[in-house]
């Protein structure tokens, strides 16, 4: 009877990968502002923040960097769950670094073309073992990539910019969970087996359209858009065994799944920034307020088949809605070389509470930036310091998982960028 | 005007904190766990796979309990001066043998027997509990009488259960007694055998009556008793009709075959009565051909067991009547559990409403755990007593009775406890990455980069190295 919720259990409560797994920090300058960079999009991350904004930088131009972040997490168990009372765990110790690259080409006065390598995705929750959670996630790990051409224009008083783009997004998933078991031959649950799906790298295309509008010499207005896609992935699960050295060795070994292939699917969210920025404040401050909307309504189940055990095919609700984020920035122009930026963000999360979990315990942040630019003939450089505090998040008891407890998190990310104007 | 308002303002806000001043149930005494007794029988004793011993006596609920109130477990040579909760340690294998061991295809018994580690111990234990004791025996046994059974270990003939909680000037007493007051009657399929409701009552309140004479400002929590005895592995239900080895019915023109039985005081056998209990103690019995009607003999499979046609007896069939008057008993006894309870301001763990849950499976993070004997893991082999994971969970209903009742903040003690690979579960698959963009998508981005056919950037002007 046991061998029966072996497999059963294998990947029964398998999961997603969060929300929240979207990087809005794809430049120095603009992570600086908070984000608040579709109204301003003066570098070439414009390709990410608001394409129509390579259209009015009328130099060539390269920039590369990354941004570096770490978090700090913690885990408690709730002290009213049979199984996570007392308990408490963190993650692995991880620093992750996007990276980011474009190169913008002005041809004539008005036109602007560019690419651009960014990584708008990503996910990674591994914990600590000993983990009371390894039976939901051990390690979801969502890496993704874009490289995006695109092409923009501007009317010859470069009040009006419009630009498109076309990106080309891959990535490629792992889930790592072990499965566990009553063992009647010690009368304790033990560990039987672990499950790792690791996807290949697949892809999709999709478009992004901006528009940078300047009524007067002081404002200015943006609005970028990228719509919803998908990627289909497909993969290899991997089953090994974990000893019990017991009896039941050997019923778990005849009830493991053979190696197979996997295949499931990712909604992608629709983006939709749209800023407003001034500097009609005057001495050197230039101010800026964006509005993102991401439709994580998309994120509605993950579904995960498998290519020969069809028992282990899977589909979970996630039930994601739309969110908002809100940032604010700041950039003053201090002396002739340097520049000050600062900024704030609050990003909401769009996680019902009965999913936070340990693949994704998602929640609001609020986050502070706070950077320097740096330029001398034709180089720049962009340092920003960004400290985003997650707001503590309960499973209030209703987990879907039955995996209550309370997740904390904390994350610091340093971007830089180097760049040069031809 | 103003003033008015900010009175009637402040008068509200008083009155709000006057109204959560006062708590919604007024437990008696507090929820003081200095000198912690128990009171109760083999679920108290922490007793599994028909075998009390050291390695499970931990599990036993007080014991769950005392540990996630913060107390520690006296050691087996600890002295009764020592700050701990102390429960009669028994050697392995266990007393009054070894467990039930599942060997793949049976379960055996563990050979050997243990013997009291704390015999000497000088004063009470704080966990009392015997196995078997009924809420007469808990009045009655000191230990010094033939038939106290491991009561010769546990109470030493120093008195009964009550008293020597009572010896031991209690701060906190819990109490889970009751189940060998009907359970004995249910795996006997004989009603006559339950205590009366009478007896019942009259001993349960005696027994709180002392209790709280004796220590009035001791805080208590009793638990109500499993109506749905069926749950318990040892007396579930197998079909009450001829069934298969996946106990499914066999079919004969379409129809269930009635197993047959002699009914007490009766000669004849006769068929089951539709709606019986069968009871999975008896599966060995059915499977050397008990109960199989006569004219099954010669149609196989059947005409391979050797005893089809012999009716199964009396005892072995719970008949919807006797069902009746084991469901009347229970509820009656739980009727005076709540209300003694209730009369005496002590709240009561939901023992019954856990029985009634655990017929479906229980889900921890991604693991589920079962009624079933032997696989499921909520019950011990011996089908009757929990597993240390069964055990957790009655524990559990205990703790959630006192925070509820004296608006504690006891932390439910976790199953993972029972794990084998805690703190020594090596990894297994891919933790060796460390970036979301791994050295495969970074060399995919530089391959990208310089095939964009992409200016090279002018080299920065040279400076001279200084050393």
């Amino acid at each position: 009877m046991w061998l029966v919720t072996t497999a059963a259990l294998l990947l029964l409560s398998s999961a997603a990968y969060g929300s929240g797994f979207s990087l809005f920090e794809q430049g120095a300058k603009a992570t600086a502002m908070g984000g608040a960079f579709a109204a301003t999009a003066d570098d070439p991350s414009a390709i990410f923040y608001n394409v129509a904004g390579i259209a009015q930088q009328r130099k060539m131009a390269f920039m590369v960097g990354g941004t570096a972040i770490n978090f700090s997490n913690e885990f408690r168990g709730d002290p009213n769950d049979p199984f996570t009372s007392g308990t408490s765990a963190k993650y692995r110790a991880h620093t992750f670094v996007p990276p980011n690259a474009y190169f913008i080409l002005p041809i004539g006065s008005n036109l602007t073309f560019g690419v651009g390598v960014m990584t708008p995705y990503g996910l990674r929750t591994n914990w600590q073992e000993p983990w009371v959670g390894r039976f939901i996630s051990r390690d979801a790990n969502v890496k993704l990539l874009s490289v995006e051409p695109a092409v923009a224009w501007q009317t010859t008083d470069g009040r009006l910019a419009i630009g498109v783009g076309a990106e080309y997004r891959r990535s490629h998933i792992v889930l790592n969970r072990n499965n566990a078991a009553f063992n009647p031959f010690n009368g304790q649950i033990s560990d039987t087996a672990n499950a790792f799906l690791n996807s290949d790298w697949d892809s999709t295309w999709l478009w992004n359209a901006g528009i940078l509008f300047k009524p007067s010499d002081s404002f200015r207005v943006g609005v970028s858009y990228r719509p919803a896609s998908h990627i289909d992935y497909t993969g290899d699960a991997h089953f090994t065994q974990i000893p019990t050295n017991t009896p039941l060795d050997v019923l778990v070994k005849a009830q493991l799944p053979p190696d197979q292939s996997i295949a499931t699917t990712i909604n992608f969210p629709a983006v939709l920034s749209a800023g407003i920025a001034t500097s009609a404040i005057g001495h050197g401050w230039d101010l800026e307020a964006d509005v993102t909307h991401t439709t994580w309504s998309e994120f509605e189940s993950l579904a995960v088949t498998f290519g020969t055990t069809s028992a282990l095919n899977f589909t979970r609700p996630q039930n994601w809605h739309d969110t908002y984020s809100y940032r604010l920035g700041a950039n003053k122009k201090a002396t002739e070389n340097w520049d000050v930026r600062l900024g704030a963000v609050y990003d909401e999360n769009p996680q019902p509470t009965e999913g936070v979990g340990p693949l994704l315990p998602d929640s609001d942040r609020i986050g502070v930036s706070f950077g320097v630019g740096y330029h001398r003939g034709p180089w720049f450089i962009d340092l920003t310091e960004f400290v985003l505090h997650f707001k503590t998040r309960s499973t209030q008891g209703i987990s879907s998982d039955n995996f209550n407890g309370t997740y904390r998190t904390d994350a610091n990310l340093i971007s830089v960028n180097l760049g040069y104007r031809f | 005007m103003t003033r008015i308002r900010s009175f009637a303002r402040i008068a509200a806000a008083m009155l709000i904190i006057a109204a959560l001043a006062v708590p919604s149930f007024a437990a008696r005494g507090s929820a003081d766990f200095t000198r912690f007794v128990a009171i109760g029988d083999s679920y108290g004793a922490g007793f599994e796979a028909g075998s009390l011993n050291q390695t499970h006596q931990p599990f036993g609920w007080p014991a769950i309990i005392a540990r996630q109130v913060g107390l520690q477990i006296c050691a087996p040579n600890a002295s009764a001066a020592d700050n701990c909760f102390a429960i009669p340690f028994i050697s392995n294998p266990g007393l009054p043998g070894g467990e039930l061991v599942f060997n793949g295809s049976t379960l055996v018994t563990v050979p050997g027997s243990g013997s009291p580690l704390m015999l000497g111990f000088g004063r009470p234990y704080n966990n009392l509990s015997v196995p078997g004791y009924t809420v007469g025996a808990v009045q009655a046994l000191t230990g010094a009488e033939a038939t106290s059974g491991l009561g010769q270990v546990i109470l030493r003939g120093l008195g009964t259960e009550v008293d020597q909680a009572l010896l031991l000037h209690p701060t906190f007493i819990a109490i889970w007694i009751g189940g060998n007051d009907f359970l004995g009657a249910v795996s006997a399929g004989d009603p006559n055998k339950l205590t009366p409701a009478a007896t019942f009552a009259a001993q349960y309140k005696a027994m709180l009556d002392k209790l709280t004479a004796g220590a009035p400002g001791a805080g208590m929590v009793l638990g109500t008793l499993p109506a749905n005895f069926t749950a318990a592995p040892l007396t579930s239900r197998l079909p009450s009709v001829v069934f298969d080895s996946n106990f499914q019915p066999v079919l004969v023109g379409g129809n269930p075959i009635p197993l047959f039985y002699l009914p007490a005081g009766s000669t004849t056998p006769a068929a089951v009565p539709a709606g019986s209990i069968f009871l999975l103690s008896s599966l060995s019995r059915y499977q050397q051909g008990f109960g199989i009607p006569p004219n099954l003999k010669a149609v196989p499979p059947f005409s391979l067991l050797p005893h089809v046609g012999e009716p199964l007896t009396d005892a072995e069939i719970i008949t919807p009547a006797e069902q009746a008057v084991f469901a009347q008993r229970i509820a009656d006894y739980n009727a005076t559990i709540l209300a003694e309870a209730s009369a005496r301001q002590i709240p009561v763990a939901d023992i019954k409403g856990l029985f009634d849950r655990i017929t479906q499976p229980q889900v921890f993070g991604g693991i589920a755990v079962t009624n079933t004997w032997i696989s499921g893991g909520l019950f011990s082999n011996d089908g009757v007593h929990p597993s240390d994971i069964g055990y957790t969970l009655f524990a559990n209903e205990f703790i959630k009775a006192i925070n509820s009742g004296y608006n504690t903040h006891i932390p439910l003690a976790s199953v993972i406890a029972t794990f084998q690979n805690n703190g020594q579960f090596t990894g297994f698959g891919d933790n060796k990455g460390y970036a979301i963009v791994d050295p495969e998508a970074a060399s995919a981005m530089t391959s990208i980069l310089s095939s964009a056919s992409v200016p090279a950037p002018a080299p920065p002007r040279r400076r001279t190295a200084h050393h």
